[in-house]
């Protein structure tokens, strides 16, 4: 990702897309018990078309600004999304993914890593009340939806981002495709 | 293959913005509720308000549609649950009826004055839900009124006739609601008609099940009865709620044969996963700032 004013810009529309319809939007429809969690995956997609240190800088900005509009612990939202953009940025930049669903289980791993790590950094953070284990329940829910929820949402950040992206993963694949034919034996060399 | 330069730069950009997180987080525990982090969260919730409401109303279409799928699923069996309810409530309005005169005689006779608790002394500000807190972590929502509207901090806040939350942060017009099932609330409570005092817990991921821990296992307490809020300090909590507050219906008693204690499960009367508008309790004749007004220092 070329760091420009508008790469800058386009990424804190993103933030700040994802923040206000997690909070007002989706957040608070129950479906099954748990709920689309449009964060994670805006994070994910950012580290998966932009890299590792874009995917962590974008976890970090979007979390400080979830905890500053909720009202939460400030801090915990950014460790953990700094965390889980580093980490889907890492694949990215190891595996090389180009196949049009990856979204899905990269959106589901998000998610559900997001999930985790929340929970634990709330248990060290002392929860002063009993867990029930249908926390867990819920958190499969959530991760089920945003599978279902992440083609669209990555389509959409690929489409913010795409201007200012210094590589496309999805782009190459294109380029991988085929070889243009050469024409008839008899003609190959003559044409332009 | 691997360039030492950037595998260093990238690992050094990672560790900056964890040691980054872990400061933020150190300093917010670490200063109190007027520090510099607090300020800024306060600020960042009004600025965030008014795009919350605009996000709010668009997107109560499909809101509602969800909500109607889910209702759709559980009405047969809500319909029966509230039949049965309803002829549980007559029985008792007659009861509490012929109760409450007798109750007044008495007060008569021994000269006892009436508290004003809920909901005489309570004037009730009706406000709309905004946001609401993305993780079962933290059980929040913020509304659209605030210090302009007489709102303060502590003030208790009902939804549906029950017990929701209480105001733990206020900016001039907006305020955050901390509910009854975010894990660091407990409110002392009283199962109705038995006395029976404890203090209502929530349990992480299971909003429609409190707990009322701390009931003394030789008060007796029967499915169905109502806990209302006590209203007094004990050591453990202090409570920031007028008496007789509505919070739910015992569900279940738990009678562990080595505990000291029984643990009361309570349905919550408020359905605290679907607020969409809630009333804040604030105190009667209490002045209100209005609309024009400018608060800043004398």
């Amino acid at each position: 990702m070329r760091l420009t004013p508008g790469a800058l810009a386009r990424a804190a529309l993103l933030a700040l897309l994802a923040v206000i319809l997690q909070l007002s939007g989706v957040g608070p429809m129950r479906i099954l018990g748990g709920h689309p969690e449009l964060v994670p995956l805006a994070v994910g997609a950012v580290a998966l078309y932009a890299g590792s240190v874009p995917g962590a800088a974008m976890g970090f900005c979007t979390g400080f600004l979830l905890d500053l509009a909720v009202g939460g612990t400030v801090g915990v939202s950014s460790l953990v999304l700094s965390a889980v953009g580093y980490g889907v940025g890492r694949y990215r930049e190891v595996r090389d993914p180009a196949h049009g669903l990856m979204p899905i289980p990269v959106g589901a791993a998000a998610t559900l890593g997001f999930l985790l790590a929340f929970a634990a950094v709330s248990f060290m953070l002392d929860v002063g009340a009993a867990v029930s284990p249908l926390v867990l329940r819920d958190m499969l829910v959530s991760t089920a939806l945003n599978a279902i929820l992440a083609l669209p949402v990555f389509a959409l950040c690929r489409r913010l981002l795409r201007p200012v992206l210094l590589v496309d993963p999805f782009e190459r694949r294109r380029r991988r495709g085929p070889a243009r034919e050469p024409g008839p034996l008899g003609l190959r060399g003559l044409e332009a | 293959m691997f360039d030492s330069k950037v595998v260093r730069r990238r690992r050094a950009a990672l560790a900056i913005f964890v040691a980054l997180s872990v400061a933020l987080l150190t300093a917010y525990f670490g200063e109190s509720g007027g520090g510099v982090l607090h300020t800024l969260q306060r600020g960042a919730q009004e600025a965030f308000a008014p795009l919350e409401t605009g996000a709010t109303r668009a997107l109560k279409p499909f809101r509602d549609f969800f909500g109607w799928v889910g209702d759709t699923v559980d009405a047969k069996d809500e319909n029966e649950e509230l039949r049965s309810e309803v002829e549980e409530l007559r029985k008792r309005l007659a009861e509490n009826a012929t109760g409450a005169e007798d109750a007044g005689q008495l007060r008569g006779l021994v000269k006892l004055q009436r508290s004003e608790g809920f909901p005489l002394g309570t004037e009730p500000v009706a406000a709309r839900v905004i946001a609401r807190s993305p993780t079962v972590w933290y059980s929040t929502v913020k509304i659209d009124k605030g210090r302009s509207d007489g709102l303060r901090e502590d003030h208790p806040v009902i939804a549906a006739g029950g017990l929701a939350g209480k105001v733990t942060s206020v900016t001039g017009g907006t305020a955050e609601v901390t509910l009854i099932t975010d894990a660091s609330s407990a409110v002392s409570a009283q199962v109705m008609p038995s006395g029976a005092s404890g203090i209502v817990k929530p349990e992480v991921g299971k909003p429609d099940d409190l707990l009322l821990d701390f009931v003394n296992r030789s008060r007796r307490v029967t499915e169905g009865t109502t806990v209302v809020t006590s209203g007094f300090t004990s050591q453990r909590v202090e409570s920031r709620f007028p008496r007789g507050v509505p919070i739910g219906t015992v569900a279940r008693v738990d009678l562990d044969e080595v505990e000291l204690y029984q643990r009361v499960h309570v349905k919550p009367f408020a359905d605290l996963q679907r607020l969409d508008i809630v009333q804040v309790l604030t105190e009667k004749g209490q002045p209100r700032a209005t609309a024009g007004t400018v608060e800043g220092p004398p």
